[in-house]
């Protein structure tokens, strides 16, 4: 076990080293000089001068590789240079805006948990009923619904005519409920399907025809058949934390919840190259990590794979 | 754990979730008097009055200038008298003796020249406006006197110190090494509020200065509130999170939710005078757009009435000349090209586009077809795109319309790959004085579009001369050539004059507007009881 989670470790030096080149690579390729957008979003006519004297100021006017390996070895410490627009550093600007999504990620996945799973068992046991019929309606209505209308719709609902919550903003905990319910859905959507699935697969299984032989209460059954489709789901839920994260950029705009997304889309906008870049690595660092996290999991729910790795 | 126990695991924390959210508080903000909460989309960022990585409105009400520009001319502000030299070259400032700066620092001469210098000290970031380059040096004259010496007599120097930055006046005690090219330690200004806190890309709340020596703002805060997305900002005006929208070309509003809200009749709309040009570039330097009479056909082509009243709701007037009559220099007798297709069609014919049986002109062999770019993020301008596409098709002229992201259509006009794009002057004060000068940098798409006229030098020379032109009579002569010249090169199809909108809850007063569409008088606002 400890030579397959060293193995796959090391693994992931080239592959973060090849995403953190192209991260660099790709956006040094743009058509946009980032000395005269710097220039333009700060709303400075870019003169020849100021061009210059703004590519001296980036350290644009070195070499691509000279600048790939200057800026390779300071994100290693954690220095992912300034932003081009606020001259802060952005391990700051990233480090005061990812709790705002930390929370946002993390009562999205209370809610979809919660949800998904109460709902996703209800209905297979119902397997066929109306209610069933009307989750899984909701279900591929919920899937389809962009979450930039979704959000306006629960927005106009629940706080302008209902007058439960504030419509946007970070302004204590009733701010955070509409974004979350927002951010939940599709997930909600997906994991009851998961889960509703999973048992209904289960229920054909040897196991629960030989529990119903002993003639087993079929509350106990379910709680069999629960516990035995809790796996895969969970491991899909695992993996839907870096989805969460990093899917939280059409919400947050929608909502002005100061998070990473808004951070990404802003800088994007405005081609704020560093922390474009720290973003792009931030979210392939947090996807392979709990990639590999759910693997080792699974390695060590099934001996099987460790064996096969 | 048994099943029960485990669905109450789940639910019961869920309940308690939704019961916290659901406090039956009223999370809106009806009947707070003393603060306006007014919407943007964008955050203040840094308010460092000598930069320009901060919004205007925000810098506006911390700092302030010598002289205010306003509807009836350049007025005292700091400064509460001046001469001008008969040069034309110096002008000393008569300061007021009862200004402080926000931290306790005397406003006098020593701080209008430390802030001077530091402007001048970051000359290359500020090259865009003339008056930075035309500076020699300034001195102190006595305690309360300043003067400001001239290489050239520039003649908008007044206006330009009255603009929102950067000559602006920031305690030097904010100063980081003696400059604020590096950035400030904090925005202790002389104006009427106080930035009192700042979260970003969240809120701001500006406090009124209660020591401020002009007339003092009658709210007590002002809360700068960041909403991203239009939609949402409208839910918190409905919902009456918000006070106050304002802004230019649909940056805070667009056309149709403004009519449907001026409409509506709930909420107060007001409209600006017309403030800055809005008009299609032809670019002379590209093949069909080069020949001077497809350009004159193509003034012909675009129905403006349709689009004034089609699409900008009939908010707009309709832009006979590049530059609006109301502004300074620009009333200059020119002869406006009205809509009329069969003349289009006739200077097309004269240009040898032939129509075929296609619908389309020909010539040589080449179809007729020229391209227009827009921002994407600008839904007007699509639209607007559409109502020209159709009119071109019909007198035989192929359009194709590209949307594409801001940085991307910036990007082409610094290039000049265009045949047509979209042009917004920057508007009063700035009209007329700092965008003709514009048009000598090449990064502009006015420049790229001007490259292919056959007097582009002259007119460069032109501009730079009447610029430093001392007599305002010679002045006024060559601004007539120079506009003359450009209405005949027909490098401008001019639309409309945009204007600067608000909407506001009705028991707010005093919303008005400044000369420049990127200033909001605060101060002037106030609830009614």
């Amino acid at each position: 076990m400890r030579k397959y989670i060293l193995q796959r470790s090391l693994a992931i030096v080239p592959l973060l080293l090849g995403i953190s080149f192209f991260a660099f690579f790709l956006i040094n390729i743009g058509p946009s000089d980032p000395a005269e957008v710097a220039l333009r979003v700060n709303e400075t006519v870019a003169t020849k001068e100021a061009i210059a004297s703004m590519r001296m100021e980036l350290g644009l006017d070195k070499p691509f590789f000279a600048r790939y390996g200057t800026w390779l070895t300071a994100s290693l410490q954690g220095d992912f240079g300034k932003s081009y627009i606020t001259k802060r550093p952005v391990f700051d600007e990233m480090s005061k805006a990812f709790p705002a999504t930390l929370a946002l990620a993390g009562i999205s996945l209370l809610i979809t948990i919660c949800i998904s799973f109460f709902v996703g068992v209800w209905c297979a046991v119902h397997e066929g009923s109306i209610g069933d019929k009307i989750v899984r309606g909701f279900i591929f209505i919920g899937t389809a619904m962009p979450s930039f209308w979704v959000g306006l719709l629960f927005m106009w609902l629940f706080a302008v005519k209902l007058n439960l919550f504030p419509t946007s903003g970070m302004d204590g905990f009733q701010s955070i409920i509409l974004p979350a319910v927002t951010l939940s859905l599709t997930y909600i959507c997906t994991y009851m399907r998961l889960i509703r699935n999973a048992m209904i697969q289960n229920q054909q299984e040897n196991y629960v025809l030989y529990a119903r032989v002993r003639g087993l209460k079929e509350r106990t059954i379910t709680k069999h058949i629960f516990k035995n489709s809790l796996q895969e789901s969970l491991i899909a839920l695992g993996m839907s934390i870096p989805k969460l994260i990093a899917g939280t950029v059409v919400v947050e705009n929608i909502f002005a919840w100061p998070g990473l997304g808004r951070l990404c889309i802003t800088a994007i906008f405005n081609r704020d190259f560093p922390i474009i870049q720290a973003y792009i690595v931030m979210m392939a660092v947090l996807f392979i990590v709990c990639n590999l996290l759910m693997d080792i999991i699974c390695a060590f729910l099934n001996p099987r794979i460790r064996q096969g790795g | 754990m048994n099943f029960k126990k485990m669905v109450a695991f789940i639910l019961i924390p869920l309940l308690c979730f939704i019961m916290l959210g659901c406090s039956g508080k009223d999370t809106g903000r009806k009947g707070d008097k003393n603060q306006l909460v007014y919407a943007s989309t964008k955050d203040i960022r840094n308010i460092n009055p000598h930069l320009y990585g901060g919004e205007m409105a925000a810098q506006n009400m911390v700092f302030e200038s010598l002289l205010r520009n306003t509807d009836q001319g350049i007025m005292p502000w700091l400064a509460e008298k001046w001469d001008i030299s008969e040069d034309g070259k110096e002008y000393t400032f008569y300061l007021r003796k009862d200004v402080s700066f926000t931290d306790g620092e005397p406003f006098n001469a020593q701080a209008v020249k430390s802030n001077i210098d530091a402007i001048i000290g970051n000359r290359e970031r500020h090259a865009w406006l003339e008056l930075v380059n035309q500076i020699d040096h300034g001195e102190i004259v006595d305690e309360f006197t300043y003067k400001l010496v001239l290489k050239q007599p520039y003649y908008p120097t007044l206006e330009e110190l009255g603009l929102t930055r950067p000559f602006r006046f920031i305690s030097p005690k904010c100063f980081i090494n003696g400059t604020t090219k590096e950035g400030v330690n904090g925005y202790a200004g002389t104006g009427p509020w106080i930035l009192s806190e700042h979260k970003d890309n969240q809120y701001a709340i500006f406090t009124a200065n209660t020591n401020y020596w002009g007339v003092k703002p009658k709210l007590n805060s002002i809360k700068w509130k960041v909403t991203p997305d239009h939609q949402t900002i409208l839910l918190a005006l409905q919902k009456g999170e918000v006070d106050l929208l304002f802004g230019a070309d649909g940056d805070m509003i667009d056309l149709d939710s403004f009519k449907s809200i001026q409409t509506d009749g709930k909420y107060k709309t007001v409209l600006s005078n017309p403030v800055a040009s809005r008009a299609i570039l032809l670019n002379a330097h590209q093949p069909i757009t080069s020949d001077r009479k497809v350009r004159e056909a193509f003034q012909y082509v675009v129905n403006k009435q349709a689009i004034a009243e089609g699409i900008l709701n009939g908010s707009e007037a309709i832009a006979d000349t590049l530059l609006s009559s109301t502004i300074p220099y620009c009333n200059v007798p020119l002869t406006p090209h009205t809509y009329s297709p069969e003349k289009a069609k006739q200077l097309l014919d004269a240009a040898g586009w032939i129509m075929e049986s296609d619908g389309y002109r020909h010539k040589d062999g080449k179809l007729c077809e020229v391209t227009i770019y827009f921002n994407s993020n600008n839904a007007q301008e699509r639209t607007i795109s559409e109502y020209i596409q159709s009119d071109m098709k019909a007198v035989g002229v192929s359009l194709k319309i590209v949307g594409e992201e801001k940085q991307a259509f910036l990007d082409r006009q610094k290039t000049g790959e265009f045949d047509l794009q979209y042009s917004l002057s920057w508007g009063t004060p700035y009209d007329p004085q700092s965008y003709l000068s514009s048009w000598r940098i090449p990064a502009h798409g006015d420049y790229q579009a001007q490259k292919g006229i056959d007097k582009k030098a002259w007119l460069d020379d032109t501009i730079g001369k009447l610029l430093v032109e001392h007599d305002k009579a010679k002045r006024q002569e060559m601004y007539n050539e120079v506009l003359t010249y450009i209405h005949a090169e027909n490098v401008y199809i001019p639309l409309t004059y945009s204007r600067t909108k608000a909407v506001y809850v009705s028991n707010l007063k005093g919303v008005a507007f400044n000369p420049s569409q990127y200033e909001i008088p605060f101060e002037k606002m106030y609830f009614e009881n």
